[in-house]
């Protein structure tokens, strides 16, 4: 089976100019500019199957959106090679953009002064959508994202939230096939950020799409993604299993406790790194592998009425990631 | 939450009030900020320069035709394009900026923010910004109306220049007086960029001295929208068209007008505050 | 986009968008059009007082008259804005989601304007028919075939206005400074183009400037044909010919403009 979306060293350079702060600066820079090179993405590969939920992580600058451009034929690489759909994406054309959409977070699509009606049936016409095709779809995206009493309001007038699930069902009409998001679920409140999720699982459960996102939010790659990209200073870091990297690279354990009476903080500080501790809960973090021996340790010394033994935050596995690299290669 | 009195005067014990204080320190990081961009000064220069060009090619046309425009001579047209052309420059340079930002406040909901600072509302909404460049207008403006006084062959009296220079300063306050009308308008109509299309339409009248007009409009521009007060009679002075006392006069216009529109200001934020509160 | 249906499917839809977002914004539109107003009347004002004293070069204050109403008509159904759009898309990236979509974004710019003129046009044209009711100097012969031929010389000054609007906004790919060359442009049509006065009344050099480039085709052509300034036959012809010469030259500079510019985009982004 051909990859959805396949990346070959990808890489993308920017020539910037040098802006020195202060007066001085800006007065130096009005007579002689300077300029260098950033090398935004460095030789990026990595493949995708059709019907993968994949999350692109990375902090900011790290080169997620330069990468997410050049798969959606708003850039062209600096060298190395892209294909999207079986399409090279910046000479695509019209038939590549029928096959994809590209959801941004940031900058909306919706006609702002109308209800997202009048933008579904722009789209309709936009992608030449068949009559009964877009009847079809429309009632499944209304079903799914329950839009049904937001179709009528002027999109000025709804929640961010709202305005996302319409933006996602704008996005949907034409049934493509590869779809990007750029941070769809930024600025929601949990409860829409959750609706976003719980609906991606779901279209691509129905119609075998193709879903890259980036984000910010753990939740959005843990609940959906099967499989992450970590990007840091325009290089892959890290590509496969969200659990196998957490393997990897965090070097702790977490053991939850719930404790009896008579237990102190002081009293855990000898068995490791109390994190929290607020009675009856406390959280102690120690080397992974003394874990399963701590744990025994604890609970015969100590009254512990509850113990599990889980793993760090993926927000520090993450952070850590990005710090320190992942140990010894790449891909997995 | 009224701003109006707080932090207004010297309440800090200060010789100087605090919302200068507060003006100064946010003009110094726009100088710092606008001179990171060079383009913005040449273009700023070049365009008043071909903005003064264009006028004075159109008066070209004008006087193609006819050697007197509203009994005034060419050069002595000339002399009130220069004065347009600086008044322009402080309206551009002081003004617009900031009064520019207002409309996307008042709907945005971020006027509240700006309203909350310890510094008279009024005050800090027209003058927070500043744009340098467009200074420039006004030395080009002084010098072109110099240049053409020079060709009028007359040389102005020291009184002459101190009625104009406080023609001028009137000028400016009644031109401040509008802008005030119409941000005061703004908290009712949302629309205040656009009201300050509106006010460019009947600034465009100020271009040409106000005698060229039919009655009807002369009659507007003098008494109830006062573009007369703004061009035709700082150049009036400058030229000994109309005697120094015109400069009292225009004062007290101006001080009238700054009244009017500070009151109607105030009554605009009260409501506004009011209701939102 | 397969076929003409397609076509009529998806003008019809951008249209419509564009002519409700209209009417939400009427009162904003409606100080615009003041704005258009203000400046043709000030100049019919100047106009006025000047051939008090009997006409300027073949024009009387009825043929000033005509003309600026004229002027205000064409103004208003010729004047393009989108160079100021598209700086701001391509500044704001607002232009990325246009571009991954298989819909070119000068589509939806010029179903922008067809809402847009249709709106104001009528409201121009409206306010002339009043003035005509009360104002004997406001009216005009009717003359049908005349007036088809404006027509067809105001769509065209329409069509390039907008080609010309587009392609400077086009150098926002390049420079910051796109809304500024447009306002150089403006301000050299304002008598190259008639705003100021009938190109007749200017320095005959000038005029021939305005006649050999496209400026007298923007406005003074169309505003000619309209008040019947323009005699039969050769002047016409030669007329005509410049008008579709221009517009072919500035429909090849937005060609260009655009191929070139997204090309740069590519390169460096928005």
């Amino acid at each position: 089976m051909a990859p959805a979306i396949a990346a070959e060293q990808l890489s993308k350079t920017f020539r910037v100019k040098v802006r020195i702060p202060g007066l001085r600066g800006a007065l130096g820079a009005l007579l002689r500019p300077r300029y260098r090179d950033v090398r935004a993405v460095r030789q990026v590969s990595f493949h995708i199957d059709p019907g993968e939920i994949v999350g692109f992580l990375g902090p900011n600058g790290a080169g997620k959106t330069t990468t997410l451009k050049m798969l959606t034929g708003l850039l062209y690489p600096t060298s190395g090679r892209v294909e999207v759909g079986g399409f090279a994406p910046w000479s695509g054309g019209a038939d590549f953009k029928r096959r994809i959409a590209l959801v941004l977070g940031n900058r909306q699509q919706l006609v702002w002064d109308l209800p997202p009606e009048e933008t579904f049936q722009l789209n309709r016409a936009i992608y030449e959508i068949p009559g009964p095709a877009y009847r079809e779809r429309l009632d499944e995206l209304v079903t799914l994202l329950d839009l049904r009493d937001l179709l009528d309001k002027p999109v000025r007038q709804l929640s961010l939230g709202e305005r996302m699930k319409c933006e996602l069902a704008a996005a949907l009409l034409h049934q493509p096939s590869i779809l990007f998001l750029d941070e769809p679920t930024l600025g929601l409140d949990v409860t829409a950020q959750e609706g976003i999720r719980r609906f991606l699982t779901q279209y691509r459960d129905r119609h075998g799409a193709t879903v890259l996102l980036t984000s910010h939010y753990m939740q959005d790659v843990t609940a959906l993604a099967s499989r992450v990209l970590i990007i840091n200073g325009g290089r892959l870091l890290y590509d496969g299993a969200l659990d196998a990297l957490v393997a990897r690279i965090a070097r702790t354990k977490r053991l939850e406790l719930v404790v009896g009476a008579g237990v102190t903080a002081e009293s855990l500080a000898e068995f490791g790194d109390v994190k929290s501790f607020r009675f009856p809960n406390a959280v102690l973090e120690v080397p992974r592998e003394a874990a399963p021996a701590t744990s025994a340790r604890l609970l015969a010394a100590l009254p512990v009425v509850d113990l599990s033994i889980e793993d760090p935050p993926i927000e520090d596995v993450i952070r850590q990631a990005f710090a320190e690299g992942v140990g010894e290669g790449v891909a997995e | 939450m009224t701003t109006t009195t707080a932090g207004r005067g010297k309440r800090e014990g200060g010789r100087v009030p605090r919302w200068l204080h507060v003006l100064a320190a946010l003009w110094r990081l726009n100088v710092a900020e606008e001179l990171q961009y060079r383009a913005n000064f040449f273009a700023s220069v070049l365009g008043t320069v071909f903005g003064i060009g264009t006028a004075l090619l159109t008066l070209a046309v004008f006087f193609r035709h006819t050697t007197r425009l509203g009994g005034w001579d060419y050069w002595e047209v000339v002399v009130l394009l220069g004065v347009f052309n600086a008044l322009t420059g402080v309206i551009e340079a002081v003004l617009r900026p900031g009064i520019g930002q207002l409309a996307g406040e008042v709907r945005s909901g971020q006027l509240d923010l700006v309203l909350s600072r310890p510094v008279d509302a009024q005050a800090f909404v027209s003058f927070r910004r500043l744009d340098i460049w467009r200074l420039t207008d006004v030395a080009l403006g002084l010098g072109l109306a110099a240049y053409a006084l020079h060709r009028l062959g007359h040389v102005p009296s020291a009184l002459e220049l101190a009625a104009f220079g406080v023609a001028f300063a009137s000028a400016a306050v009644v031109v401040y007086a509008i802008w005030v009308v119409l941000m005061s308008l703004a908290f009712w109509l949302v629309a205040v960029e656009n009201l300050s299309v509106l006010f460019d339409a009947l600034y465009e009248g100020a271009r040409y001295p106000v005698s060229a007009y039919p009655g009807v409009l002369r009659f507007v521009f003098v008494y109830l929208v006062p573009i007369a007060w703004t061009t035709t009679i700082p150049a009036s002075a400058l030229t000994g068209r109309l005697g120094p006392g015109i400069g009292l006069v225009a004062a007290a216009v101006a001080i009238a007008a700054f009244a009017l529109a500070r009151w109607l200001w105030q009554r605009a934020l009260k409501r506004y505050t009011g209701a939102s509160g | 986009m397969s076929g003409f249906g397609g076509w009529i499917r998806t003008y019809a839809a951008l249209i419509r968008n564009a002519w409700l977002v209209d009417l939400q914004y009427r009162a904003a539109i409606g100080l615009w059009m003041l704005w258009g107003v203000t400046e043709p009347a000030i100049a019919l004002g100047i106009w006025w007082a000047i051939a008090g004293a009997g006409p300027v070069a073949g024009y009387a204050r009825g043929d000033f008259v005509r003309y600026f109403f004229a002027l205000m008509l064409v103004n208003q159904l010729t004047i393009a804005w989108d160079s100021w759009y598209l700086d701001r898309w391509i500044r704001e990236g607002d232009l990325n989601f246009r571009l991954a979509r298989p819909l070119n974004p000068v589509h939806e710019a010029v179903a922008d304007n067809i809402a847009y003129k249709a709106r104001t046009g009528v409201v121009i044209l409206a306010v002339w028919l009043l003035a005509a009711a009360v104002w004997p100097a406001a009216r005009m012969p009717i003359q049908p075939t005349r007036w088809a031929l404006a027509v067809l010389a105001v769509v065209g000054a329409a069509m390039m206005r907008f080609f010309i609007s587009f392609a400077t906004g086009l150098l926002a790919f390049w420079t910051t400074r796109a809304t500024a060359i447009m306002e150089l442009h403006a301000g050299v049509s304002l008598f190259l183009a008639g705003r100021i006065a009938p190109l007749a009344l200017l320095p005959p050099a000038v005029a021939g400037i305005a006649g050999v480039l496209w400026f007298r085709y923007m406005l003074a052509f169309p505003i000619d044909l309209l008040t019947g300034a323009v005699p039969d036959g050769d002047a016409l012809r030669r007329g005509f010919a410049g008008q579709i010469i221009w517009l072919a030259i500035w429909f090849a500079a937005y060609r260009v403009a655009w191929s070139r510019g997204i090309r740069r985009y590519g390169a460096v982004g928005g």
